[in-house]
């Protein structure tokens, strides 16, 4: 564990935390190890915003730290790893909604597990996740939505779906205070209150 | 029939705003805390204190809300009769129905709403923007702005009528200026505080009657239909002014 770079990332210094990898590297220090640290970062700044003293913005400074580093770490990662994929997984911030830092962190947590994501960003139309699927053979998709406005966008996605004959398309819906009432309303497959509730849910897909 | 000494309206401050100056006379009304919007259980939680503290003295209570990201769904009207317009949040209270405000929604998604009532109590994106530049210094906190708001193009001031609008105009097309976008007027109403205020509560309202919970089919249909998937009894959607 590197408490420099944990430091780094907690003060958000942005310049110094891709430094303090690069040095890490250049010791010799394995990539799960720096990716250890910033998995303790990250729970030091989740844990400050759970107590409200962390503010969204910082919490989407630390998710670009984030990705900095794992760009960093994943050329070497992939030199190590044999591992295939877990499956493809194509997952977005529904049609009237642009709320993206819980998707970005959902789809962040997917891809360190070793899923294939294709992420289409925001206020994306059902049509859209649909095409995708198609062209990528993805077998799971993830709809993300913060207002309730989404909700509807959600469940014309999921008969989007199935329109299309894509019945064995398995969906996870997610974000704010989606729960069991807003799954059966939409007719998604399940829903995720975390990240790493996203991550359990499409490992037991695969 | 209404009777405004029985009757008390329950909103935060930013409702309040456009809900005092149509108040009727006698009729009580209940500020609570704008911030709790950001943290929708405990605004749930806050509520239903409000609503059983107001029905000791109220046969009728109005909220000044809208869904608001479902704090509002599981509230139980306690002793009394519950009316809350059937909106998302309130900034289709501010423009007046939610049509208009899915129009606004749908024809542009990435737009930043502002009216006075946001601005007075200091709950903007530039608000949040001091407090960044207070801790990291202006660089940082603008680098972290621009990463929050990179998929937003618009800031759209909410006009809603009041004579004093130039200095939150003014603030308006200031924020929009320092986060590069675009800024726009969009033209309020108050159709619906009036409507929530003297009725009729037609299908643009969700009316629980004493011991009714809401649930959140209520704000899907446009009547609400008994035994729906939520198993809430329905009550009827006439007006009731
Ligand atoms: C940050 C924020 C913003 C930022 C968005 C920046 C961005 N790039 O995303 C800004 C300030 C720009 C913004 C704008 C608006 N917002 Co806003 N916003 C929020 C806020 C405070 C936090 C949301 C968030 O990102 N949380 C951080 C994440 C990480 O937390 P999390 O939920 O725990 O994340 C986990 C889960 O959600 C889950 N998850 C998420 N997606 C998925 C998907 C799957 C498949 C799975 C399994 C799991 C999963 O995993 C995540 C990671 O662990 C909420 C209030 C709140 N506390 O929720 C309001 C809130 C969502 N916003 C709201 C509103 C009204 C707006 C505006 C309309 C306001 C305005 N004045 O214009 C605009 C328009 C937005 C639009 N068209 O989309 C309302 C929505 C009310 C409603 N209608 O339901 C809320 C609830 C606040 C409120 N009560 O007023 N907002």
């Amino acid at each position: 564990m590197s408490q420099e770079l944990i430091d780094a990332i907690t003060e958000m210094r942005e310049d110094d935390v891709v430094a303090i990898t690069n040095q890490l590297l250049d010791q010799g220090v394995a990539p799960t190890d720096i990716l250890m640290s910033c998995k303790q970062a990250m729970d030091v700044i989740g844990k400050r915003f759970e107590e409200g003293d962390a503010f969204i913005p910082e919490l989407i400074l630390a998710g670009e730290m984030m990705t900095s580093v794992t760009d960093i770490l994943k050329p070497r990662m992939a030199e190590e790893a044999t591992s295939d994929k877990l499956g493809k997984i194509v997952i977005g911030t529904v049609q009237g909604d642009i709320h993206d830092i819980a998707k970005d962190i959902v789809a962040f947590m997917l891809d360190l597990n070793g899923f294939d994501v294709t992420d289409l960003g925001v206020d994306v139309p059902p049509e859209k996740f649909v095409q995708t699927v198609q062209e990528t053979g993805a077998t799971i998709v993830g709809l993300s939505g913060f207002l309730t406005l989404a909700f509807d966008p959600m469940k014309d996605t999921v008969t989007a779906f199935k329109a299309a004959g894509l019945d064995d398309v398995k969906i996870m819906i997610g974000g704010g205070q989606i729960d069991e009432n807003i799954r059966q309303y939409t007719g998604a497959d399940a829903y995720g209150r975390d990240a790493m509730a996203a991550v359990d849910l499409a490992k037991g897909w695969v | 029939m209404m009777q405004p000494g029985r009757t008390s309206v329950i909103a935060c401050a930013t409702v309040l705003e456009e809900i005092t100056p149509l108040l009727p006379e006698g009729m009580t009304c209940v500020e609570l805390d704008f911030g709790l919007h950001l943290k929708p259980a405990n605004l749930k939680q806050v509520l239903q204190e409000a609503i059983d503290k107001a029905s000791e003295d109220a046969d009728t209570v109005l909220l000044g809300y809208g869904l608001c990201s479902m704090a509002v769904v599981g509230l139980t009207a306690t002793n009394c009769t519950l009316v809350v317009p059937k909106v998302d949040d309130c900034i289709a209270i501010f423009m007046g129905s939610r049509q208009a405000y899915s129009a606004q929604s749908g024809a542009e998604p990435g737009t930043y709403y502002l009216t006075k009532g946001w601005i007075e109590v200091s709950d903007t994106i530039w608000d949040e923007y001091q407090k960044l530049v207070e801790r990291h210094g202006e660089p940082r906190a603008q680098r972290m702005m621009r990463l929050m708001l990179k998929n937003y193009t618009r800031l759209a001031y909410i006009d809603t009528g009041h004579r004093d609008q130039d200095h939150y105009r003014d603030y308006a097309r200031m924020v929009a200026d320092a986060f590069q976008l675009r800024y726009e007027e969009v033209q309020g109403s108050n159709r619906m505080v009036e409507k929530l205020l003297k009725g009729p509560w037609d299908d643009e309202f969700v009316v629980a009657e004493p011991g009714q919970t809401i649930s959140y089919a209520d704000f899907q249909t446009t009547n609400r239909i008994a035994g729906n998937s939520f198993g809430i009894t329905p009550a009827p959607s006439t007006s009731q002014t």
